[in-house]
C-alpha cells in the first residue's frame, strides 16, 4: 500500500543526515511504521507503555545532571553520566520544539550493560513511540531498555 | 506508429507543462527588484523571491544560523520594522511575545517579495565570511580536537577574546546538506591571520563528525564571525574563570589577552574535568602562569586517581572552598548550561552579585 506524503517526508527525514550525522533509521530496511508498531509490542509484552519508559528516562537524566559531566551512583548497581554539549536539536516530526544536545549514559555495574540517550530521544520515545532503527547510533533496543531501567 | 504516437503526446504535454512552469515562474513568482534597508543607513536591492537571511547573506550580512536556513534552529532573528508579510506558523515556535510584537522575525522564513526595513545589531554588520585553510589538528583528548584555521581571504579576522565563529560544516557521506555551527575562538586575538577553536566531539553531531572523521589539514574550510557579547569587561576586579572541557576555549583567548596587555589584574582559572586524562594545554596554562604573575591555573578532576595531588571534586566544589571576597571579583564562565547554572549559584552564595558574573552557555 502507497504511505501518505506525510509519512514519506517523515520518512525521508528520519533517513537523511540533515538533523543527525547518521540519521534516526540507521540501515534497518523495515518502513517506520513497522519499527515503531513492532517496538511497542515488545514494550507491551514486557508489561510497559511507551508514557513508563520516557518517564523514567527523564527522572534518570534529571538524576544525572547534578553530576556536572561525571557519574552519579542514583540506585545501587546503576550510574548515570549526563554529558551537555553546545547547540540544540529539533525533533525530525513536523511539530515545535529544540531539545538540548544532553546526553545520558546509563551504566550497570551487576550486568556491566550500558544505554545512552539524549533528550531528543526521550521525547522520540514518550511522544513518538520511536525508539530509532536498527543501526542508528542511539538505537534503544526496548528488552534492553526495559532491563537496564527497571534492574529486571 | 501505435508506440510512437503515444510517446509523442506523452512527451509533448511533458514538454507544455515544463513551459507553463517556466513562464508561471518568470511572470507570477517574480517578485521584481525589492529595495531592503538596514539601520535607515544601509540600502542595497535584491531580486524578490529569495529568502532574507540568503538575501543578506549575498551582501555579505552573515545573520547567525545553525540549520542553514531550513527553520529548525531559531538563531536567525532579525528585527523587521516593515514589509516582512505575516508571521508565518514555521516562524511561532521560536519567538516569544515579546519578540512577536517588536517585529522580530526569523529571516530565514521571511521571502523578500516587496521592500523591506530592518534594523540589524552594529556588531552583526561588522561580520564577515572567511575563506580558510585548515593548517593543523591536534588531539587534545581522546574526544577534544585543536584545529587552526589560516585565514585566506580575506586574510585577517580581529576579534574580541571570548567571541565566537560560525564553523562550515560542508556535505559528506550520507549528509548532503551544509550547516553552520558555533565554536568560540581560543586562540591568540594578537594574531589576526588565524583562527583556532577546539572542538569537542559531540554523538551523532553533524559538525563535529565531519571535524573529526573527515577534516584534513589542507582541506578548504569556510567561517564567518566574528560574533558575541561574551568579552572581558574594563574593570580592574580581580577574575575568576570556570570552564569545563571545551569551554576552555574563549578563557584561553582572554589569557592570551591579558598577557599581551601586561594586565595586573589577579586571576583564578578553575578548570573542571572528570579524569586527569581529560585536561589539555596544561604546557600553556603554565606559560600563562609565568607570564602573568597574579594568574593562577586550577585543574579540578572529578573521579581523581591516587597519583592525582590537585583538587578533586565537582569544579564548583573547589570554587566554593577557594574563591574569597568574592563580592569584589568579577566571573567568566563557559561550559555547559548545568554547569553554569551551578557555578552561577555558587558565585551567588559566596556573594558575588550577579552583574558581576559573565557567561557563554553552551545553548
Amino acid at each position: 500500500m502507497k504511505k501518505p506524503p506525510d509519512l514519506q517526508r517523515l520518512e525521508k527525514m528520519l533517513r537523511a543526515s540533515r538533523l543527525a550525522a547518521k540519521g534516526f533509521l540507521g540501515n534497518d530496511p523495515r518502513a517506520l511504521s513497522e519499527i515503531i508498531e513492532q517496538d511497542l509490542s515488545e514494550l507491551a509484552r514486557l508489561g510497559y507503555t511507551k508514557e513508563h519508559i520516557a518517564t523514567r528516562m527523564q527522572e534518570l537524566t534529571d538524576l544525572g545532571r547534578h553530576g556536572l559531566g561525571t557519574p552519579v551512583t542514583v540506585e545501587e548497581d546503576m550510574a548515570v553520566t549526563v554529558d551537555e554539549h553546545r547547540g540544540q536539536i529539533v525533533c525530525p516530526w513536523p511539530h515545535a520544539g529544540r531539545y538540548a544536545k544532553t546526553v545520558t549514559l546509563v551504566h550497570r555495574s551487576d550486568t556491566d550493560e550500558q544505554l545512552c540517550w539524549s533528550d531528543l530521544s526521550i521525547h522520540l520515545v514518550g511522544r513518538h513511540g520511536f525508539f530509532q532503527g536498527r543501526g542508528s547510533p542511539f538505537r534503544l533496543d526496548p528488552a534492553q531498555l526495559v532491563r537496564i531501567l527497571y534492574r529486571t | 506508429m501505435t508506440i510512437v504516437l503515444p510517446v509523442l503526446v506523452i512527451s509533448g504535454i511533458g514538454a507544455t507543462l515544463a513551459l507553463l512552469l517556466v513562464l508561471a515562474e518568470r511572470f507570477i513568482a517574480n517578485y521584481g527588484t525589492c529595495r531592503i534597508t538596514i539601520n535607515d543607513e544601509k540600502q542595497f536591492s535584491v531580486q524578490g523571491g529569495r529568502s532574507l537571511l540568503d538575501a543578506l547573506a549575498d551582501e555579505k550580512l552573515f545573520v547567525p544560523s545553525a540549520c542553514g536556513g531550513r527553520g529548525t534552529c531559531g538563531y536567525c532573528k532579525v528585527k523587521v520594522l516593515d514589509g516582512a508579510g505575516p508571521l508565518l506558523p514555521t516562524e511561532e515556535p521560536y519567538l516569544s511575545d515579546q519578540e512577536r510584537a517588536s517585529g522580530v522575525r526569523l529571516s530565514c522564513q521571511v521571502r523578500v517579495r516587496n521592500d523591506i526595513k530592518l534594523e540589524l545589531p552594529r556588531a552583526l554588520l561588522e561580520v564577515r565570511e572567511y575563506a580558510c585553510t585548515c593548517s593543523e589538528m591536534t588531539d587534545l583528548t581522546r574526544d577534544i580536537k585543536q584545529i587552526r584555521l589560516q585565514l585566506e581571504d580575506p586574510a585577517k579576522l580581529a576579534f574580541v577574546p571570548g567571541q565566537y565563529i560560525q564553523l562550515l560544516s560542508p556535505p559528506y557521506a550520507n549528509v548532503e546538506e551544509e550547516v553552520y555551527r558555533a565554536y568560540s575562538v581560543s586562540s591568540d586575538p594578537a594574531d589576526t591571520s588565524a583562527v583556532e577553536l577546539i572542538i569537542r566531539l559531540v554523538p551523532g553531531g553533524i559538525c563535529t563528525t565531519y571535524v573529526f572523521e573527515h577534516l584534513k589539514p589542507g582541506h578548504a574550510v569556510r567561517i564567518n564571525g566574528p560574533y558575541g557579547e561574551f568579552r572581558l569587561s574594563e574593570t580592574d576586579r580581580p577574575i575568576v574563570f570556570i570552564a569545563g572541557g571545551s569551554g576552555m576555549a574563549p578563557i584561553k583567548s582572554m589569557l592570551h589577552h591579558m598577557q599581551n596587555t601586561n594586565c595586573a589584574r589577579p586571576a583564578v582559572f578553575f578548570f573542571g574535568v572528570n579524569r586527569a586524562e581529560d585536561l589539555f594545554l596544561l604546557d600553556r596554562m603554565k606559560t600563562f602562569e609565568q607570564a602573568l604573575p597574579e594568574f593562577r591555573f586550577v585543574p579540578v578532576v572529578a573521579q581523581p586517581d591516587e597519583a592525582w595531588a590537585g583538587e578533586a571534586g565537582l569544579v564548583t566544589e573547589a570554587v566554593r572552598r577557594h574563591v574569597t571576597e568574592a563580592a569584589g571579583r568579577e566571573a567568566y564562565l563557559c561550559g555547559s548550561p548545568g554547569m553554569i547554572d551551578a557555578a552561577v549559584a555558587v558565585l551567588r552564595e559566596l556573594g558575588m552579585p550577579e552583574t558581576q558574573i559573565f557567561y557563554d552557555k553552551f545553548e
